[in-house]
């Protein structure tokens, strides 16, 4: 026998290390299990490693590329070349990743988790395989939570080469800005990093499928972002199917149809973000008796329960809104449930945001979706334009949105498209968790002069009586 | 419509005495659920 043939016991395994699986294996280890926590890659996930992190930094790096080409709008007189160093970028970007990625590490390590890196594969119900290049070792657990993610889709007619037709990890470590980019799909990802690479001086061609840019999205809010883009010099097409492409050296010719026409673009690289796949084919799931939906998805309860009772999944592979917080928060209810808590999934507001030019985040309900639900919604709207902060900032193109119920004045939902979108959300989010009004927004004081006056403002409007615009009667 | 007009706190209390909050008559303003209104409640379960 070898030795690698006698199981290890563990109380908790945790599959996976990005946002879902390092939470719940500290929250499991606070509330005093004993966790092993297995992931074949880098600690933190695509989150720290390609995702939110890595974009965030290519964006405030090209966000402040253009604030210093557009600097003598405000009166600062650049002279001399302002030159984007593409290795130089990535570098500081991977250090950016490298020091969060550390932090999980000692955090883990604080908590007393066991890391171990390799590809796990469930042997049966409570029992995983884990495999690197060196060596395999059996674990037997009591619980077990999947949190093994998901990856970019691949268009079948357009595979990603990793060197001309890229993924969005291919797209955060170009060494240069390409002159010109393709970009298929026009969702948030597609959307966030050709923004940046057209920022960085790139010539952008971004082809959506459907009628708009962000589907699924509020279209009064992509409207401002549509409008931005066309500054930038971004071509949207809209309606175009892609069929296929061809790599010739250095370029890439991409075939679309877009509404019955046949169209080709060409660039020197295509970023194809088409959407994501849920990393749950490769698991040995069958083996443990754990159900998927048809489209891949770990089935879950709203404990992160799967059918099999001391099996559980969180984040992306268990679906619903592939986002790193519903990851993290989903996290904290497995892990409390196996410690014995009664915790589940039980919130009133989601946010979502989308690091466009200018941002875009909401949460709750859009005014017809709270029709939909039999709301009387009132809507209140209060523009940046009228913010003294947001001028000041030379940022002031978008709007907050509030919709309440007409009868109770209860807060529903919250739109915003403009400067700070992604942090003003909080307030909204919370607002509406604790069952806020409208008047318990407006009665809050809100430091002068901040971007967050404009929720206050709103809130006032859905009254009639905000001070900053005249209110519609 | 919304369920329950609650704070996040509160429906994790409800959750850790057992309390269905759907069952709880708020006394807050619009029908809000307090956590003294679970706790109360709780004991009109228990008597």
């Amino acid at each position: 026998m070898v030795v690698g043939d006698l199981a290890q016991e563990v109380d908790v395994l945790v599959i996976g290390a990005g946002p879902g699986g390092y939470v719940a294996a500290i929250r499991a280890a606070q509330l005093g299990k004993n966790v092993t926590i297995v992931d074949k890659g880098a600690l933190g996930g695509v989150c720290l490693n390609r995702g939110c992190i890595p974009s965030k930094a290519m964006i405030s790096a090209a966000e402040r590329y253009t604030h210093i080409k557009e600097a003598s709008d405000v009166g600062i007189e650049v002279s001399g070349d302002v030159k984007v160093n593409m290795p130089k970028l990535v570098e500081w970007k991977n250090g950016v990743v490298k020091k969060l990625t550390g932090g999980v590490k000692s955090l883990l390590k604080g908590n007393k988790v066991e890391i171990v890196s390799g590809e796990a594969y469930f042997s049966g119900p409570n029992s995983v395989r884990v495999s690197n290049d060196e060596s395999a070792q059996t674990y037997k657990f009591n619980d077990v939570i999947i949190a093994t993610g998901s990856r970019p889709a691949e268009l079948k007619v357009l595979p990603f080469d990793g060197k001309r037709i890229l993924s969005s990890t291919d797209a955060l470590n170009l060494q240069e800005v390409p002159e010109r980019l393709v970009v298929v799909g026009g969702g948030y990802i597609g959307l966030e990093l050709g923004t940046a690479y057209a920022k960085l001086g790139a010539e952008v061609t971004i082809l959506e499928g459907t009628k708009s840019l962000l589907p699924g999205t509020d279209p009064s809010l992509t409207k401002m972002v549509t409008r931005k883009l066309k500054k930038l010099g971004v071509t949207v097409v809209t309606e175009a199917m892609v069929q296929g492409g061809e790599v010739n050296g250095d370029e890439v010719t991409v075939r679309a149809s877009v509404k019955g026409e046949e169209k080709t673009y060409t660039g020197d690289y295509c970023l194809v973000s088409v959407g994501r796949t849920p990393n749950t084919d490769e698991l040995g799931l069958d083996i443990a008796g754990v159900e998927l939906d048809e489209r891949g998805f770990i089935k879950i309860d709203n404990q992160c329960r799967t059918n099999v009772d001391h099996i559980y999944a969180i984040g992306d592979c268990a679906g619903g809104a592939l986002l790193a917080h519903k990851a993290s928060y989903e996290a904290k209810v497995a892990a409390e449930v196996i410690s014995g808590q009664n915790s589940v999934i039980d919130y009133q507001a989601m946010p979502f945001v989308i690091f466009s030019d200018p941002e875009i985040a909401y949460t709750g309900l859009t005014e017809s979706e709270a029709k939909e639900e039999g709301y009387d919604p009132v809507v209140s709207r209060f523009a940046f334009q009228a913010n003294g902060r947001a001028l000041s900032m030379n940022a002031a193109d978008g709007f907050v949105q509030v919709v309440a119920d007409k009868e109770t004045k209860q807060l529903l939902g919250v739109q915003i498209v403009g400067p700070e979108a992604s942090t003003l959300i909080a307030e909204a989010v919370f607002a509406i968790e604790m069952g806020a009004n409208a008047e318990d927004l407006a009665l809050t004081i809100h430091a002068h002069p901040t971007l967050p006056e404009t929720l206050m403002e709103a809130a006032e409007g859905v009254f009639g009586n905000a001070i900053h615009m005249v209110n519609k009667r | 419509k919304q369920k329950v007009l609650a704070a996040p706190s509160t429906r994790r209390l409800a959750r850790e005495l057992g309390v269905e909050l759907s069952e709880v008559k708020g006394t807050g303003d619009h029908g809000r659920v307090t956590d003294e209104d679970v706790r109360r409640h709780l004991e009109t379960l228990h008597t």
